[in-house]
């Protein structure tokens, strides 16, 4: 019976001198899934991911690729799985068809297996007509492509994508999310790195989000906004200022409250509907309301609220 | 399943192989290198034809029977040790400069068969050239100075030839996989060149021909077949024995394999010239030998070093 796990790390960690980059990662994902591994730059994806490609040793826990342990250099585990690095950098001598046909034959392909799979990667990943031109020549985003297209090459059970749409624009960063649907059609396990959340949302339908070398949540996407608390925000805009509503919204246990000139922000710290509560404190405080809005609570505040503003910057 | 994991090894090495290969053919500085050494074999044979015809009264051309050999056992010293490090110094560095490591060592293929795989195209690489270049002189010498002697022996010069490179090649190599920088690889092979260049010198002006000479990179000790008995040293010719001249001396093992070949010191004194004595001699049997176990022992140990080094290898930006 195949194993239903393509990855799964216990109390994985790596330390660069003092700095713990990835701080006792248990993470699990399940195969045929599309996982994405979210989180701000810096927060230690990409440090995880060259573990699991064998780029970097574990400083401790442990770690299984598609069932099979990977400790120190195991091409074994390598023959099944399809990695894109972040910003991928390719031999500039080499064509793209040159390139793919040469990782080919280290993936043990036969002549037949890479005519039949190259000329079908270079259409896939929209390269048709460059693939014989030197990657020297290739623009950033069709090297992207053909970074994919290497991923692919040997039809593994799991691609692991680091940051796939980095540095390409917004066209770029379309098709590749269209490519990665038709990578998973085919019934291929995606392991899928981003610090965009849209990107991930569009793509994936599992999610781990990692700060800081935490990990913060893992489950399914929908799951975040119902297990993590994001606060939500009620603007309030009165006709005109008045000093003792903002004194008496501070009298609120649900909020902290903020003016500025006629708006009053309330950040509320519960789930539950508190607007008739708010109104009336300040309608007795002498407040006219023109405007209340709900504001925040989503998929993007539940993100927030996991890796903290500072994350985003 | 055991025979197919050897397959499957077998053709991950020869794809590696592939891949250095392409790299090598395409690399500008190897291509620019080679382009200078065929420019510089090129004048070595039309040196004396062009001097002949330029001289007044015009001279007949000669026939030279050991311009093959005299070629071969020239090419000794700066020309090796370019010809090596232009061949390894960025063989692995330049892929960690260029980033083009991480796709590299991401494929099914283990870091020691990377590594042996650059290995044996550098080697590859080297032999080819010098077979190219020696068949060139070859080639060149007998259409220009006439029909070559002893042209039995000229593989074992390419074989010196390409082993005395693979020397200052795997110093280069060395210096590049742990600094993992191409320039600093040139540069501290170039200075170490330089040093043991300089030391060799100082060690052969005061001591003469030391023990310590054999067993060093470079030019080694020079030994002469004439006598060492005064500063006349009775009028033999003096040959390069170090791991520099491995070529002349694979090639004169087959040839003169018991020629005799004296090691020179000189005796320092309160007062007037120093004197030359004999400090050792040997064949050119036991001399070739040496230099090439010594030229073997260097490119392996280094090639260990280097090979450890790239295993510890971690990639952590990219």
């Amino acid at each position: 019976m195949p194993d239903e796990r393509a990855i799964e790390t216990h109390d994985l960690s790596k330390k660069y001198g003092d700095r713990l980059a990835v701080d006792r990662l248990n993470l699990t994902v399940a195969s045929k899934q599309v996982h994405g591994f979210l989180g701000p730059n810096g927060a230690g994806k990409s440090t995880t991911i060259k573990m699991m490609v064998g780029l970097l040793r574990p400083t401790s826990g442990s770690l299984s690729i598609l069932g099979q342990g990977v400790r120190g250099d195991n091409p074994k585990v390598r023959r099944k799985l399809g990695y894109m690095p972040e910003l991928p950098r390719f031999p500039k001598h080499l064509s793209g068809e040159e390139l793919l046909d040469v990782y080919g034959r280290m993936y043990g392909m036969s002549k037949t297996e890479r005519k039949g799979r190259i000329p079908e990667l270079i259409k896939m990943v929209g390269l048709e007509g460059r693939g014989k031109d030197r990657i020297g020549k290739y623009s950033k985003g069709m090297q992207q492509r053909i970074g994919i297209a290497q991923a692919l090459i040997s039809d593994p059970e799991l691609v692991i994508l680091d940051e796939p749409s980095i540095g390409l624009d917004p066209v770029g960063m379309v098709e590749v999310r269209n490519m990665v649907k038709d990578i998973v059609k085919s019934g291929t396990t995606v392991f899928f790195s981003s610090h965009l959340l849209a990107e991930v949302q569009q793509v994936c339908d599992h999610v781990t989000v990692i700060h800081l070398g935490v990990m913060r949540y893992s489950g399914t996407l929908d799951g975040i906004s119902s297990n993590v608390f994001a606060r939500r925000r009620i603007v309030i805009e009165l006709e005109k200022p008045v000093d003792s509503v903002l004194a008496s919204l501070k009298t609120l246990k649900f909020a902290t409250a903020e003016a500025n000139m006629n708006t009053y922000t309330l950040h509320l710290d519960t789930r539950e509907d508190v607007r008739a509560e708010i109104s009336r404190a300040v309608t007795g405080a002498g407040g006219v309301i023109v405007r209340m809005q709900e504001e925040g609570g989503g998929l993007e505040d539940a993100f927030l609220s996991l890796v903290g503003k500072e994350g985003m910057a | 399943m055991a025979q197919k994991n050897r397959a499957g090894t077998l053709a991950a090495f020869l794809a590696v192989l592939y891949y250095e290969f392409l790299w090598n053919i395409r690399k500008k500085k190897i291509i620019a290198i080679f382009i200078i050494i065929f420019a510089i074999a090129t004048v070595q044979l039309a040196f004396a034809p062009i001097a002949d015809a330029v001289a007044n009264p015009p001279q007949t051309l000669q026939a030279n029977p050991t311009f093959t050999f005299d070629g071969i056992a020239a090419l000794t010293g700066i020309f090796l040790f370019l010809v090596g490090v232009a061949t390894t110094m960025n063989t692995v560095s330049g892929e960690f400069e260029s980033g083009t490591i991480v796709p590299l060592l991401t494929k099914p293929v283990s870091k020691t068969l990377v590594f042996a795989g650059k290995v044996v195209a550098a080697v590859t690489t080297l032999l080819a050239a010098y077979a190219f270049l020696v068949a060139y002189i070859t080639v060149g010498g007998t259409l220009i100075y006439g029909p070559q002697d002893n042209l039995n022996v000229v593989p074992l010069g390419i074989l010196g030839l390409t082993i005395g490179s693979m020397v200052w090649a795997s110093i280069a190599l060395t210096l590049g996989t742990l600094s993992k920088n191409s320039v600093l690889a040139a540069l501290g092979s170039f200075g170490f060149y330089i040093g043991i260049t300089i030391a060799g010198a100082l060690i052969g002006s005061f001591l003469g021909a030391s023990t310590i000479l054999f067993y060093a990179p470079g030019m080694g000790a020079s030994g002469t077949t004439g006598a060492c008995a005064g500063l006349e040293r009775g009028g033999g010719q003096t040959f390069s024995t170090g791991t520099d001249g491995l070529a002349s001396m694979l090639m004169r093992w087959v040839l003169n394999p018991g020629q005799v070949l004296n090691f020179c010191g000189f005796q320092f004194r309160a007062s007037g010239a120093p004197t030359t004595t004999l400090l050792s001699s040997d064949t050119f049997a036991n001399v070739a030998f040496r230099d090439l176990w010594v030229s073997l022992v260097y490119v392996a140990g280094l090639l260990l070093l280097s090979w450890f080094a790239f295993r510890r290898s971690q990639i952590a930006e990219s």
